[in-house]
């Protein structure tokens, strides 16, 4: 039983992250419309941001984000200037290409520089742990969460509170009408794709830490991003981090329960479960305007 | 009537061969000017010229004399043109209230933002009764309502609708064109694209017919209603 709770536990803990790196997905997917299959290979190109800045500097992997979140904001706005804004007809599709053009863009350039040697984020709190009752957290895993928490109210509180933020969502639920009541949607585009990659960033670091990476790690991470978002509903920042919630404490508590073997299939049991009864996810918009 | 916008020889599409050819219309300042044709003639064509939404390959458009042919919707939108577009265009997560309050978007006097506010539920009183509801949870005409209210925000020089009444019942449909009628009557510019040429060009003081992207026929809304030809075309008239 104990083992089960510590499986919950850590699902929900490493959750967190994963409900960071999927919101800035369904954001991205959400304002434009195109799937960022580049999302993971961004994450890396973060982590490896802060590995650079740890081992040149020995900068804090966590406040190495003061650094990299702004930079990996700008990259996004360049990125999406140069490779997404061009793309005027058949975007969905043809933005898939291209992202993914950009993941092996990334990749090859971390392959270059770093080797495919894995590598991983050092810290103190990386192995130290603290106890509660009678099982052991290590506090990577809790800083890690309480960052993307943050990360996240913040994306919300910008979202639901601020001006941008509304333009932002009026631009997500009618691409149109915002245009005609005066919001520059080429704008909000590039911004939200700055701040998917500066939660790229951010989901960067604690991936970096609580895991061994190397440039090709990114195909196992997009994958279950893209899994996240499908679940939680396309464009449904709630939906992605509900679902990545389902996720982690579903493989955790599997992995325990049953065996570590059968973790990603309990998963695709529920989202293929899921799917069936709600096509769109579980707060997907149908898609009702093509844009 | 002095002339508030013209279109000469516009011609536009959307890549796929041209939509437009060379139109000219002239929009009176302080009328209702209702463009009638059949599905796919055109129409919303012309509006999305006429905010921005699309620009033209040849042609100009003048706003009060200046050209405002390839600027952005936002700009067309600052200098007093606000469209209603044909598909339903509320935030429809968003509260009624919401709506309303984002149509002042590109206003950043808060003071000028309570007092439009103030003004459009004096117009509507439907924005404070439901202002907490989600848009999409109102009716096709109480959506429609609201979207004017957000256009009214701005209080716009120029209203351009693009078939109001689609889809509304006929009593809807009697309080939609009213509420046009009572716009134009404070003194607001209207160019309405209508399905319906009967109840359209009824109000129009200046009708157009397009057909293929061309004008086929224009002149005073009633005139045109008492064309011969266009009862045939549109209103099913018999004999
Ligand atoms: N976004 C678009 N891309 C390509 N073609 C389009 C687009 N929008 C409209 N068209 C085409 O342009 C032509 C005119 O369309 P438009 O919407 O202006 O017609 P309309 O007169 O408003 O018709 P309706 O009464 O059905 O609203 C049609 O043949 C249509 O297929
Ligand atoms: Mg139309």
């Amino acid at each position: 039983m104990t083992l089960v709770l510590e499986a919950a536990v850590l699902g929900i803990l490493t959750g967190g992250v994963y409900a960071l790196m999927a919101s800035g997905l369904t954001l991205i997917f959400g304002v434009m419309r195109i799937i960022n299959v580049g999302q993971g290979a961004l994450v890396i190109l973060g982590a490896y941001l802060s590995f650079v800045l740890f081992r040149t500097w020995h900068v804090d992997p966590f406040l190495s984000l003061i650094v990299t979140m702004p930079v990996m904001f700008a990259l996004g706005v360049v990125l999406q200037l140069i490779f997404i804004r061009p793309l005027t007809t058949d975007r969905e599709a043809l933005s898939v290409l291209v992202t993914y053009a950009i993941a092996l863009g990334i990749e090859g350039i971390l392959g270059y520089i770093f080797s495919t040697n894995y590598v991983q984020l050092r810290a103190w709190y990386e192995t130290a742990s603290f106890a509660i009752v009678d099982f052991h957290i290590t506090y990577v895993y809790v800083f890690g969460f309480l960052l993307c928490l943050a990360i996240l109210g913040a994306l919300f509180l910008m979202l639901y509170r601020t001006t941008f933020g509304a333009a932002i969502r009026a631009t997500m639920l009618n691409r149109t009408a915002a245009q005609l009541i005066g919001i520059d949607v080429d704008r909000v585009a590039a911004l939200a794709f700055g701040i998917g990659m500066a939660t790229a960033a951010a989901g960067g670091v604690v991936f970096g830490i609580t895991n061994a990476f190397n440039p090709g790690s990114h195909y196992d991470l997009i994958s279950r991003l893209l899994t996240i978002i499908v679940l939680g509903g396309l464009g449904s920042l709630r939906g992605a981090v509900i679902a990545a919630l389902i996720m982690l404490v579903t493989e955790d508590i599997t992995a325990v329960v049953v065996s570590p073997v059968w973790a990603s299939f309990a998963f695709f049991v529920i989202l293929v479960a899921v799917l069936i009864v709600r096509p769109q996810g579980l707060f997907g918009l149908r898609v009702r305007d093509r844009i | 009537m002095a002339a508030l916008l013209e279109l000469e020889g516009v011609t536009a599409g959307y890549g796929g061969g041209d939509i437009l050819h060379e139109l000219t219309l002239t929009v009176g300042e302080g009328g209702i000017t209702c463009i009638v044709g059949p599905n796919g003639a055109g129409k919303s064509t012309v509006l999305r010229v006429v905010s921005g939404l699309l620009r033209p390959r040849l042609g100009s458009v003048r706003f009060r004399g200046a050209s405002i042919v390839g600027q952005s919707p936002r700009a067309i939108l600052r200098r007093g043109i606000v469209q209603v577009p044909q598909e339903r265009s509320l935030f429809s997560t968003m509260s009624v209230w919401e709506n309303v309050r984002m149509g002042a978007y590109t206003v950043h006097d808060r003071a000028l933002v309570a007092r439009r506010l103030h003004e459009v539920c004096e117009t509507f009183p439907i924005i404070r009764e439901r202002r907490h509801e989600p848009a999409a949870s109102l009716s096709g005409g109480q959506q429609k309502i609201v979207e004017f209210a957000r256009a009214l925000m701005l209080d716009p020089a120029l209203v351009v609708l693009d078939e109001p009444s689609m889809g509304l019942d006929p009593k809807t449909r009697t309080v939609v064109f009213d509420t046009i009628r009572a716009l134009n009557q404070a003194g607001r510019t209207i160019l309405l694209v209508e399905q319906n040429a009967r109840s359209g060009l009824g109000l129009a003081s200046h009708g157009v017919v397009l057909e293929s992207g061309r004008i086929r026929l224009e002149g005073p809304g009633l005139a045109l209603l008492d064309n011969p030809e266009i009862g045939r075309l549109y209103l099913g008239a018999t004999g």
